[in-house]
């Protein structure tokens, strides 16, 4: 669904348009080279609308719930958090050669502005397989209301 | 009349290439420590059953289908990330060892370990004085 959506360009890791024709026009070659050696914001984030919630998906692979703070003032939603590299985890380790690098660590704050109405106040949020789902409900004044029409 | 035949066939072909599969390319991270190889590539969305790790004729390909719990009726209105699977190739070279490669998906990151064959391990050269 998201996929259709064309009208916001973001700095994604993409091969460019040179490497998308020629992968095009030389299949086999799409694969890469292990070894060969060659980033973006992160986390993404994708916002969808229902009737009655506003629902924010952040993209944030590697992250656990401790690691990313989510807060909402006057309708603008600011996520916050680390994300540790690697051998930062193991640190101490043998010395590593890396071949690429594309994996966004370290601090990050991303701040988008959410549409009006919103009640902060009963917002959740959850998180499974990296995307962490913010679930905003309207204000229930603002629901959309069934309007009956009675007979004259 | 003719044109009018060919202004339909022209739409026709845009909508269904907005209707394609849209395939991103995950960020990866590859190093290489003692006896190994290791690829970390950042899949968020993709659930165990929705992953797909191969390893074809010294290909090695990443594949992963995103799946998000989505309310039904809901209206895009912002979208950074667009698309709905992760795919990439990477060609491995002659020492590794196919049948011993590890995989493991955590948190949306997935963490491929490519070992290399015994035969190519790497040896220390003892510097003997002269």
């Amino acid at each position: 669904m998201f996929g259709d959506l064309k009208r916001f360009d973001t700095h994604q890791y993409q091969p460019d348009w040179f490497q998308q024709l020629f992968d095009s026009l030389f299949p086999d070659t799409g694969a890469a080279d292990i070894r060969s050696v060659p980033r973006g914001s992160f986390p993404l984030i994708n916002v969808g609308r229902t009737d009655d919630a506003v629902h924010v998906y952040v993209f944030g692979a590697g992250l656990t719930a401790g690691d990313l703070e989510i807060s909402i003032q006057d309708n603008v939603l600011t996520l916050q958090g680390k994300r540790g590299t690697q051998d930062e985890d193991d640190a101490g380790e043998k010395a590593r050669s890396h071949y690429r690098r594309e994996r966004a660590s370290g601090e990050f704050s991303r701040t988008i502005a959410l549409p009006e109405g919103l009640d902060p106040d009963r917002a959740e949020a959850q998180f499974s397989n990296g995307v962490f789902r913010i679930h905003l409900p309207k204000r229930a004044e603002l629901k959309p209301r069934r309007v009956e029409i009675q007979a004259a | 009349m003719n044109d009018v035949v060919k202004h339909d066939s022209s739409r026709r072909d845009v909508s269904t290439e907005s209707r394609q599969t849209v395939t991103l390319w995950p960020a990866v991270d590859i190093y290489e420590e003692d006896n190994a190889l290791y690829v970390v590539a950042d899949m968020p969305g993709v659930p165990h059953d929705g992953l797909q790790l191969e390893v074809d004729n010294n290909v090695l390909s990443i594949e992963g289908e995103i799946s998000l719990d989505m309310p039904e009726g809901m209206s895009a209105i912002y979208a950074e990330l667009r698309g709905q699977r992760f795919a990439r190739r990477f060609t491995l070279s002659h020492e590794i060892d196919s049948e011993a490669i590890e995989a493991r998906l955590e948190n949306g990151v997935l963490n491929v370990r490519l070992p290399k064959k015994e035969t190519h391990r790497r040896r220390r050269i003892e510097i003997q004085a002269a």
